[in-house]
């Protein structure tokens, strides 16, 4: 039986299919559900309405800051011990197809995965705070909720990601065990946080994506720049070292 | 000779200093069932790994159905189908969804999941999670995997591994008959000997990555020297005796056996030894004529790999 020749698209098909049922699509729908259930605490417990522009403005805060490198971390660990766990990887890499297919899809799967969290985060953010002012509605968000600024900040947020999606993508792809892929992150998420308004944070994967909340717009607008190219390089590099990895004897 | 399904040149891989791999030419004949004996960490599944482009060789190549697998690694992956150690299947999905996947990145019609797990007789539980699978079954389900658009070439590492008696022997028949099913050449790697021996038509033996032996099971066991265990009570004189008649003795496990060369005359040398000792006042209880087996071959070719 002939073989046709092997498609990106089918590539990148079968991984979003592998991950059904999987441990980061759950992790994809919690996470962005926990920021809402914080907003909605939040606000319920406050005696004066809060500006929407201020709710959506926390959220986006929780995510960048600490949620999104949390997530990010986990999420690519996951992805990759798809392949780990059972050992998969050398039945995959000696499939009639080029390698670097499985790993592009690999990382645009994550991305998009990252990129559905953004767009659940904004949906359930928007939720969580309707239902707080129809529980309280005392406390009901004030104003008219800037929709375009905050669908704008979160896809700047989701681009200035690249560059900590690539680090933590090769980082699990590369080594078998959750270990250095975790404690990169969790590392990395420590010095972001700790090294708040530390200069080095404009590089620094892990604090890129909170730079977009920046007052300073240039800060934000370089943040963006390196996080975006730089995750584009990162990626690149990535696929061409994968590629030509040997497999373990 | 038939043409060859697998063949390398002189395939060599080193990792540091040490050489895993040492300059091994197979030559795999189609439709064949080849035995790729050695014992654990004689290089077998490093070859299968080079044959795969799994990794590089340092010197040599190899060609598999006839394409190069260091110029056109696609191109020769494309004609092998593979069952490896480890089998790589994604607990969480089930049989049918884990051949589904591979089938999709092969680009091949839905219908072929349904055919393999028929061969593989695996179309009753490809619904269930793998995670539930026993261990025969897993390795079922990895040779449905591997014959997924029927290729040419199948190459299965230790199949029967960590497998009870009955999936031993379900494997035995279920690979003896796949050359005659599929058309496909088998390259069975294995330390069993038995299972090589009651499966295998060829065979290699690779000892400490050199390829020691190979070629056809049947020509190689006709060549073999044929052996008549003697059944004495006093074995180290019967030893001596034979010796000092010119007999080829050597005692092993505890009884005495005498080999005679493959075109020698056994049954009439083992009466003439008969007579030696008898005339000694030996007393001779037994003359048992030894199958010629393939443990007897491996002994031979790799001496090591028994010790």
């Amino acid at each position: 039986m002939s073989l046709p020749a092997p498609r990106f698209a089918t590539a990148l098909a079968v991984e979003a299919w592998k991950l059904r049922r999987s441990l980061a699509l759950l992790l994809a729908a919690v996470a962005p559900l926990l920021i809402a259930a914080f907003l909605f605490f939040n606000m319920t417990r406050l005696r004066q309405p809060m500006p929407w522009d201020t709710v959506l403005q926390t959220s986006a805060a929780i995510w960048a800051f600490f949620m999104l490198p949390m997530c990010v971390t986990a999420l690519t660990a996951l992805v990759a011990h798809t392949e780990h766990g059972p050992r998969a990887w050398d039945h995959l890499r000696a499939l009639p197809l080029p390698r670097w297919h499985l790993y592009a899809s690999k990382a645009l799967c994550v991305l998009g995965v990252v990129a559905a969290m953004s767009v659940l985060l904004a949906l359930l953010s928007l939720a969580a705070g309707r239902l707080a002012g129809w529980w309280q509605p005392a406390v009901a968000a004030s104003g008219a909720p800037d929709l375009a600024g905050y669908a704008l900040l979160l896809a700047r947020i989701f681009v200035a990601a690249w560059l900590l999606v690539a680090v933590q993508l090769w980082i699990a792809l590369r080594f078998a065990s959750f270990v250095p892929a975790l404690a990169t992150g969790i590392a990395g998420t420590f010095f972001a946080v700790v090294a708040t308004s530390a200069k080095v944070g404009v590089v620094l994967p892990w604090q890129i994506p909170v730079n977009q909340l920046a007052t300073d717009p240039a800060r934000a607008d370089l943040a963006l720049a390196v996080g975006a190219l730089g995750g584009a390089v990162a990626f690149a590099l990535m696929l061409w070292r994968m590629g030509r990895r040997e497999a373990l004897a | 000779m038939p043409a060859a399904a697998i063949e390398t040149h002189a395939l060599t891989r080193r990792f540091g200093a040490r050489t895993v791999v040492d300059r091994v030419s197979l030559a795999v004949p189609e439709r064949s069932i080849y035995g790729f004996l050695g014992r654990n960490g004689a290089g077998k599944t490093t070859t299968i790994k080079l044959l795969l482009g799994l990794l590089r060789p340092d010197a040599g190549r190899a060609v598999v159905a006839g394409v190069d697998v260091a110029a056109d690694r696609i191109g020769a992956a494309r004609k092998v189908g593979a069952l490896l150690e480890a089998q790589g299947f994604y607990p969480h999905l089930t049989g049918r969804e884990n051949l589904e996947l591979t089938r999709r990145l092969l680009g091949l019609p839905a219908r072929e999941v349904d055919r393999v797990l028929d061969v593989a007789e695996m179309a009753a539980h490809g619904r269930r999670r793998v995670a539930d699978y026993s261990l025969g079954m897993r390795q079922r389900l990895g040779l449905a995997r591997a014959m997924l658009g029927a290729p040419p070439v199948l190459v299965l590492d230790e199949p029967s591994n960590g497998l009870d008696p009955e999936g031993i022997a379900d494997m035995r028949r279920f690979l003896r008959e796949l050359p005659a099913r599929t058309g496909a050449t088998v390259l069975l790697s294995s330390h069993l000997l038995d299972e090589i021996e009651r499966t295998a038509t060829h065979i290699g033996i690779l000892s400490q990555g050199r390829l020691v032996l190979q070629g056809a099971l049947s020509e190689l066991k006709a060549g073999l020297a044929c052996e008549v265990a003697v059944g004495t009570d006093a074995p180290e004189r019967a030893a001596a005796l034979a010796r000092a008649h010119g007999f080829a003795v050597e005692q092993r496990d505890g009884e005495l056996v005498a080999r005679f060369a493959p075109q020698e005359d056994a049954r009439g040398a083992a009466a003439a030894l008969n007579r030696v000792l008898c005339s000694a006042g030996v007393r001779v209880h037994a003359l048992a004529p030894r199958q010629r087996t393939l443990e007897a071959l491996y002994r031979q070719s790799a001496p090591a790999a028994l010790a």
